[in-house]
């Protein structure tokens, strides 16, 4: 197909303002699903996605449609809306020449629609904006229209409106897609040089890689190169996503599609590599991706039916599926042998742990989860810390720093005063405020990512009765005066247990923490003491009391099925256990920590 | 030994005290002559001639029912059964309840062994309970037995009741050792779901004693009664030498048994089958069907084994490892293992002559022990 006869795009938005169910109707729309195949979300196909009813993976798909008797060639993907997946966004972007940005006519501009509407200026993506659920009584397409245009620089009056649901205006923005937004620079003179922007593992036929062609072509049984880690494989299959992969001989020129080469481990692709021609390799690669930066870090441990090199085992598979994870073997004198693991944010830590357990059948124990620190040595070396236990004694340390993050709130007027409450005891501190209508503002922090990538983002829909949404991006680490917390239970300092705070609340976290560790720990034969030191010093203290008699006076006949039972669900409560010395402490004891409410 | 252990259930009582959460009714109101000829057919179900060891009317309170129809359902056994000529035959009796008459009569009928449901020597305590008795209506019913030429007599006690005192419950104990009783149960109490006392315990109109008083009582009574000659044979348990109660010795060893009458729990032919716990049901039941039982499993060999050790531990024997082996086919050493060499680490089972035994701490938090073997 000719070149000119390709558009290539994103859908991009907010979480649930409609990016699937769009893709849905032009899926149906160009003839990709028949109505019977149908369903809705159906590039949603992991599990996990269709269950939370939310993108985790970004899914390409080619359709055919027709304008003015000329067929084109439609490459769209769809792409997730959650904070945590914003690379995932970034990536698609970086395969298309431009993007449909999608908005809630009910909601308006939220969090997410302004990250990644910057996120597609920033790749040149041309920007189409397209107000949806229009078919809801509650939907104000012309205030949200005005909001777009105020916020994003992006013209009212040319935003299509849409419902995604019921097909209103899907047709003629098929046709929009096509008339307005560019094609794919014709190249295809060039060496073949294709981007890999995604890639899945399937069990038989080894790494499948999503790519898109920026020059030339490529055929079944050529020899290619990944310009970036230099291995080279020969093409056994490539195709298309319509939506199932289909097999055609050659991908060209603007196309997008997907390869198969017999490779066997993802550690051989990197995303954002450059596929090209073993013999005669293209010029340069193409600009290729930053890596994803994890913020923030869990100690997975094997748990009761689990084994280390099961849990290895279910990672080197999931990371096939998922590269922005990373997990590095650590062991803890407390937990054992396991991984340190990096999360894009916390919903990313929660998937990948529920896909270990599904799709892998491995429990975990998990330690509350942490951000990366930066240590600066007393000898000037410069040191990342990403588990408060390899923090280096306080003697050799000159200077403790945190990451920051640029937060960014949109809310309602009304939750103004509640907002700032919580930001100011979050250490944030506020850079601007602009107004997007008379009762909508959007407020820009800079903050410690440490205060706000955990439990902030409930507090803040608390406050503002769910209206508020909010979006972040790494600044950079700043000195900061932080101190370790260490937990000791009965005298052993439990590694898995420390954290690292602020000093203005390292008491009082503390505190609570041992309050939670206290309700959490079951009582055992001998009394336990709980301490939070810092650096040595004792800063405060608990105590578990030991039980002194726990036994059945009457046991005869009538009561043996039933007394089974209970004395079998006890020893099942003991099995979810970690010894730590004589201590058991339950696994959910480990993520107490996390929980910073009372 | 051989034979089967027999339990027949009397579902009445004159009122309901408040700790109990045993199956009864009032016995004003109930049909006791119904349920007396169902227990009759209950009992005619099962294959005549069978061996019986031992023999236990438990309630409700089976002194309540009148002479009469307790006699009648005794006929019955022993005419459908073979009971052993040296049968332990318990009727349990509530001070107040039994008369001259009612005792000479009783062991015309063979029974060998009363227990009396005396629960404390402390009138405050009595009422707490919402017992019927006062304490003098303790002595005279066992002079009264004394005097009927009962020689094997037990008293059951009750400790850590609301506000209790250690003191109070050694003056107790000090009663019952004094009258010469030659067996003793003493129960901490446990409030029972459904039970009053539950009921008042979460209203907060009662206060639970503290962990550290129940177990001061507790080790109170193992102190008193040792000293007195009794030998503590299982967890709640004291006897002079040759009157452990052998019935209940059979369920500690998962002997079979059969329970008849309404709520009364069997473990007979593999399986373990509870009657319904209502007597209008029990009495149609057994009409219609012969049978009326409202809950039933078949344990498999290794849940046996489970049962088994759990049970033989709450003996202060312990588990005999031959015994063990002989019952459930199973080395309770290749079972347990683990569980027995982690307990004994921390001091909780002993390993000694072929037993598996729970020490003196052991036996304080038995429960945690006996959950390890619940199950593997
Ligand atoms: N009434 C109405 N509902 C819509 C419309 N478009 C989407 N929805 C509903 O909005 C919800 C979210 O739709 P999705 O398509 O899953 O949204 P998304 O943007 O893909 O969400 P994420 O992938 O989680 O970011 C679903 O319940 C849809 O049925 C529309 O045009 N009208
Ligand atoms: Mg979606």
């Amino acid at each position: 197909m000719n070149v000119k006869n390709i558009r290539n795009f994103s859908i991009i938005a907010h979480i649930d303002h409609g990016k699937s169910t769009l893709a849905d109707r032009m899926l149906e729309l160009t003839g990709a699903v028949t109505a019977r195949e149908a369903k809705e979300q159906l590039l949603d196909s992991m599990e996990l996605e269709r269950e939370r009813g939310i993108t985790i993976k970004a899914s390409a798909v080619t359709m055919q449609h027709t304008y003015e008797g000329q067929d084109y060639m439609l490459n769209l993907i769809d792409t997730p809306g959650h904070v945590d997946f914003h690379y995932e966004v970034s990536r698609a972007l970086a395969a298309c020449e431009g993007a449909l940005l999608v908005v809630d006519a009910t909601q308006g501009v939220e969090a997410q629609t302004v990250a990644n509407a910057y996120l597609a200026v920033g790749t040149g993506a041309e920007i189409m904006g397209v107000i949806n659920k229009v078919d809801l009584p509650a939907a104000q397409p012309d205030v949200v229209a005005e909001e777009i245009e105020h916020v994003l620089g992006i013209r009212g009056n040319e935003c299509f409106h849409i419902s995604a649901k019921s097909g209103i205006g899907v047709e003629e923005l098929l046709d929009a897609v096509v008339e307005l937004l560019p094609g794919p620079e014709d190249r295809s003179d060039e060496e073949p040089a294709a981007l890999i922007f995604d890639s899945h593992y399937d069990e038989y036929r080894g790494v499948i890689c999503y790519v898109r062609m920026f020059a030339g072509s490529l055929k079944v049984r050529q020899k290619i190169r990944f310009m970036g880690t230099g291995r080279t494989f020969t093409i056994t299959e490539l195709g298309k996503f319509r939506p199932q992969m289909t097999a055609v001989d050659e991908l060209c020129t603007g196309e997008v599609g997907y390869l198969i080469a017999n490779i066997k481990q993802l550690a051989d692709v990197t995303i954002g590599d450059t596929v090209t021609d073993d013999l005669h390799p293209a010029k340069k690669p193409l600009p290729g991706y930053e890596p994803p930066m994890q913020m923030v870090f869990s100690d997975f441990y094997p748990g009761t039916n689990t084994d280390y090199p099961q849990l290895r085992a279910a990672f080197d598979k999931l990371v096939m599926n998922d590269s922005s994870f990373t997990f590095i073997p650590q062991s803890s004198p407390a937990l054992g042998f396991g991984f340190r693991c990096g999360f894009l944010g916390l919903l990313h830590m929660e998937i990948v742990q529920e896909r270990l357990e599904r799709e892998h059948n491995i429990d975990v124990v998990q330690t509350a989860p942490t951000v990366s620190y930066e240590v600066l040595t007393k000898d000037g070396a410069v040191k990342r810390i990403d588990s408060p236990s390899v923090l280096p004694d306080p003697s050799h340390i000159e200077e403790l720093r945190e990451p920051f993050v640029k937060l960014e709130i949109i809310t309602g007027t009304d939750s103004i005063g509640g907002i700032m409450k919580l930001t100011e005891s979050r250490r944030c501190q506020l850079i601007k405020t602009d107004y997007l209508s008379t009762t909508r503002v959007m407020m820009e922090y800079k903050a410690p990512l440490a205060e706000i990538v955990y439990d902030f983002y409930d507090l803040l829909k608390g406050i503002s009765r769910g209206y508020a949404t909010m979006d972040y991006e790494f600044m950079g680490f700043e000195k900061s005066n932080l101190v370790r917390i260490d937990i000791l239970i009965n005298k052993v300092a439990v590694d898995a247990l420390s954290i690292i705070v602020h000093r203005s609340n390292a008491e009082a976290r503390g505190r609570k923490l041992i309050i939670k560790l206290r309700r959490a720990i079951p009582r055992h034969q001998f009394e336990i003491p709980l301490q939070v030191a810092i650096g040595g010093k004792i800063i405060a203290r608990e105590t578990i009391k030991a039980f002194r008699k726990d036994v059945t006076s009457k046991l005869y006949g009538g009561d043996v099925t039933r007394k089974m039972k209970v004395l079998k669900k006890q020893k099942e409560g003991k099995k979810r256990m970690k010894s730590v010395g004589s201590v058991q402490i339950p696994q959910k004891a480990f993520m107490s920590i996390l929980d910073t409410s009372d | 030994m051989g034979g089967v252990s027999l339990y027949l259930h009397i579902p009445f009582c004159v009122s309901k005290c408040g700790y109990c959460a045993f199956y009864s009714e009032r016995v004003c109101g109930g049909d006791v002559g119904a349920v007396v000829g169902a227990m009759i057919d209950e009992v005619r179900g099962y294959r005549s001639g069978l061996e019986i060891s031992t023999i236990y009317i438990g309630g409700g309170s089976p002194s309540c029912i009148g002479v009469e129809q307790l006699c009648r359902l005794v006929d019955a056994v022993y005419e459908h059964f073979e009971v052993c000529g040296r049968v332990e035959f318990t009727v349990e009796a509530n001070p107040g309840q039994v008369g001259g008459a009612w005792l000479e009569r009783m062991k015309g009928c063979g029974v060998n062994r009363l227990s009396f449901g005396a629960q404390s020597f402390d009138e405050g305590e009595l009422k707490l309970l919402g017992r019927a008795h006062g304490v003098e209506d303790v002595y005279a019913a066992f002079e009264l037995a004394r005097g009927a030429g009962y020689d094997n007599l037990s008293i059951d006690l009750m400790f850590a009741l609301p506000g209790g005192t250690v003191e109070v419950f050694a003056e107790s104990l000090d009663a019952a050792v004094g009258l010469g009783v030659e067996h003793v149960s003493a129960y901490s109490l446990s409030y029972e779901e459904g039970s009053d006392f539950m009921r008042e315990l979460l209203a907060g109109r009662i206060e639970r004693v503290c962990e550290e008083v129940d177990r001061a009582m507790y080790e109170r009574a193992i102190e008193v009664l040792a000293g007195a000659g009794y030998e503590h044979y299982e967890i709640s348990n004291f006897a002079k030498a040759g009157f452990e109660c052998r019935h209940n010795m059979a369920y500690w060893a998962n002997d079979d048994y059969i329970g008849i009458g309404p709520s009364a729990a069997s473990w007979f032919g593999g399986k373990r089958y509870t009657n319904v716990a209502d007597i209008g049901e029990y009495v149609a039941g057994i009409d219609s069907l012969g049978r009326a039982v409202a809950e039933s499993s078949e344990p498999t060999v290794i849940e046996v084994a489970c049962e088994t050790a759990v049970l033989n531990l709450r003996r202060r024997a312990g588990i005999d490892v031959h015994e063990f082996v002989k019952r459930t086919g199973y080395e309770v050493f290749g079972l347990f293992g683990g569980e027995i060499s982690c307990n004994a680490q921390a001091g909780l089972l002993e390993v000694c002559d072929d037993r598996v035994r729970l020490t003196d701490e052991g036996i304080m938090v038995a429960d945690r022990v006996l959950a390890d073997f619940s199950v593997v």
